[in-house]
């Protein structure tokens, strides 16, 4: 008989969890309890259940690494429909969901012995063009892509917005900079979409249990989600704001000036906006290692996400990777539950690379910061049962002999983000790399604009604090409400203390990388530069 | 390298003669006297609440990323700070008929009680000792989730100087 497992939290000296009400889902026709605000990635993992999918290729299991819809390796079939990212999916009652199997899997121990040249299932068979079809079919057995349901799933209705629709001021995002800036933008008056591929606003502010850093004049002192429900709570008091959750922009198009809007049970709405803000976030990083794919190797902020927005143990004993600010913070949000951290590894030479005072606070609870170390395996089968890591000479290179054993049942990878620029890119900016800034970022102007109509804020735009986010939320907010012809005469007040605030922001010695990269990549005339 | 051979900011802590240094600590007589805040925030980080709650106005932020400065006369020992700091880098400290007292915020469970047990910890996260829970406050500040901030007593004045976390024993 299997014992049944639940992982959830029921006691927290921060959170209290809203679970709303028990309902049943199936899993490979299994029943398992969930409840209604859960996803379906968070009920199953409360059951116990790591592994969600196999890898295209040689079918190795995986789990899910970034639990924000941004990963793809939690992908399973819903109620028919296959390739749904279950880490954003609610979950319903009677909901059946699959694991995509093939018939491939037997093989799946063999797999990693040979190169399989016909599961690179994009390239092959493209021509002649008879072929395509029928081979697909064979291949996407193989790779367990999933078929499509035979009818159309039945589907609750998307909530009216259907077609075609024009605005003055879309915001694609809704984490501390966009909802800064709808803010913002609505008590000028301006006509504001903003949306965001979640079940509710917030971004990853959500997750933040702990308080700020910056001025308490804008939010320092605060829990991070706290901050996150006021902003909402503002944002539904202006009448002039719509909201559309568990929206994507899936495209936009620069000759019609349309974006292209993917919404709930397959809807789409194509937006015409006057001006757009770009405030996307960014992606976790992953870390080069043997056996990265494994379950139970997650992102820092997954396992935030887990942790603090569904209330779901990650699992009893972890190790941390990186020693940046999300590193050492997701240590101590683990300690708050309870679970004990095993340690915090990473290369870093000199120091640890965010605050001394997150990396103190965890160090006086007796968590291990082991610095000039690295991970060079994950062990497991099937998940992680521990890690090796190693002890690096300067200039990185691994000491042979210092490799050690550490049991986890749980490695977090929180080594840095990458800014999400997939839909920037789409607006035929001027794009460069500034690894101070965190990656690939578009030259913009002093009013934070990248394009003709399209402005950037966030951490899409240069990787910080989320108190930064907020005050480059409300300056674009207010950019685009001049830009707009509207806002009254207390906005040029209001954009000179911002401004004034974000500078006093990046006033640290920590700051001063990013300063400079800030500057050079900040132009008079976005026009001009874009010639 | 050994640990005690790294910098502060690769270990994760200062020692006490390293503080003690930087001037952190207040003159033994004045903690002979009253309550007084030890602030063990060293970098300049952009950040102010604790000089924006201190009522007395003894914390002192020449901006908001310098280091804050503490005024020992003017400081009531109010314990705003402790709960303000999002850093969790401001504590308590007296001496009081032989026995050490330090206040520290506290974020954890289980729920700490007058006359709980409790093992003290130092700033690397070793057990230095026991000492007993004497006044668990929960302050709010306006804030739907505040902190815990609690006072541990210990029979030696010198630990006071050393404990800066604490476990509460079953």
């Amino acid at each position: 008989m299997i014992a049944i497992e639940d992982w959830r939290i029921y006691e927290h000296p921060i959170l209290k969890f809203d679970r709303g009400k028990e309902v049943t889902i199936y899993l490979d026709g299994k029943p398992l309890k969930a409840y209604k605000n859960e996803t379906v990635a968070a009920a199953l993992y409360a059951n116990g259940i790591r592994e969600f999918s196999k890898s295209i290729k040689y079918r190795r299991p995986r789990g899910f690494f970034c639990a924000i819809g941004r990963c793809s390796a939690c992908m399973m079939e819903v109620d028919g429909v296959p390739n749904v990212r279950t880490c954003v999916t609610l979950v319903r009652d009677g909901m059946r969901i699959k694991r995509q199997r093939t018939i491939a899997d037997w093989a799946a121990p063999f797999l990693g012995m040979m190169k399989l040249p016909p599961l690179r299932y994009m390239k092959l068979f493209t021509r002649p063009g008879f072929i395509y079809e029928p081979a697909m079919k064979i291949m996407r057995k193989f790779t367990g892509l999933g078929s499509y349901p035979e009818k159309v799933p039945e589907v609750a209705p998307s909530g009216g917005y259907q077609g075609e629709l024009s605005t003055e001021f879309l915001i694609v995002g809704g984490g501390p900079a966009g909802m800064s800036a709808a803010v913002e933008a609505g008590q000028q008056g301006v006509d504001t979409l903003i949306i965001d591929d979640k079940e509710k606003l917030g971004g990853q502010l959500l997750k933040q249990t702990h308080m700020f850093f910056s001025d308490v004049k804008y939010a320092a002192g605060k829990r991070g989600f706290k901050l996150g429900e006021e902003l909402v709570e503002k944002i539904s008091k202006l009448d002039n704001v719509k909201v559309m959750t568990q929206t994507s922009a899936v495209g936009y198009y620069p000759s019609e000036n349309t974006m292209l809007l993917k919404g709930p049970n397959d809807t789409t709405l194509k937006v015409k906006a006057k001006k757009y803000l770009i405030s996307t976030g960014a992606y976790e990083r992953s870390l080069v290692f043997e056996n990265n794919d494994l379950p139970g190797v997650y992102g820092a902020g997954g396992v935030q996400t887990l942790l603090n927005v569904y209330g779901v143990k990650p699992g009893n004993r972890g190790i941390l990777l990186g020693t940046g600010n999300v590193a050492l913070i997701v240590s101590y949000h683990l300690l708050q539950a309870g679970i004990e951290v095993a340690g915090v590894f990473a290369p870093s030479f000199r120091r640890v690379r965010g605050y001394f005072v997150h990396a103190a606070k965890i160090k006086r609870h007796g968590v291990p910061i082991v610095t000039r170390h690295t991970i060079v395996k994950a062990l497991g089968k099937n998940r992680v049962e521990g890690a090796i890591v190693t002890k690096l000479a300067d200039y990185g290179k691994p000491i042979p002999g210092t490799e050690r054993r550490v049991d986890c049942d749980f490695i977090c990878v929180g080594v840095g983000l990458n800014p999400a620029y997939d839909l920037v890119q789409l607006f035929n900016p001027k794009m460069v790399y500034v690894g101070a800034l965190g990656g690939m970022v578009p030259i913009r102007d002093r009013t934070y604009r990248f394009a003709e109509n399209a402005y950037i804020a966030g951490d899409c735009a240069s990787i910080e604090e989320a108190t930064t986010a907020v005050l480059e939320g409300k300056l674009v907010g207010l950019y685009a409400s001049q830009a707009l012809g509207h806002g009254d005469e207390t906005v040029p007040e209001k954009i000179e203390e911002y401004t004034r605030a974000l500078e006093e922001d990046r006033g640290s010695p920590f700051s001063t990388r990013l300063r400079e990269a800030l500057r050079d990549i900040t132009v008079e005339k976005i026009e001009e530069a874009l010639k | 390298m050994s640990e005690e051979e790294m910098k502060p900011v690769q270990r994760g802590y200062y020692t006490r003669e390293e503080l003690e240094e930087l001037g952190v600590f207040p003159p033994r007589e004045e903690l002979e006297k009253k309550r007084l805040c030890v602030i063990e925030c060293v970098e300049e980080i952009p950040c102010n609440p604790c000089a924006a709650v201190c009522r007395s106005g003894a914390i002192i932020k020449e901006g908001l990323c310098k280091p804050p400065v503490v005024d020992w006369k003017a400081c009531i020992g109010c314990t705003m700070c402790v709960a303000a700091c999002p850093g969790m880098a401001i504590f308590m400290q007296w001496i009081e008929d032989g026995d050490g007292y330090v206040t520290m915020p506290y974020e954890l469970l289980p729920e700490p009680k007058i006359g709980d047990r409790v093992q003290l910890l130092n700033r690397k996260g070793e057990a230095v000792g026991e000492g007993m829970i004497v006044n668990p406050t929960y302050q709010a500040r306006g804030d739907a989730y505040p902190r815990w901030v609690v006072t541990v007593k210990m029979d030696d004045p010198d630990l006071s100087y050393e404990v800066r976390a604490f476990k509460i024993l079953e």
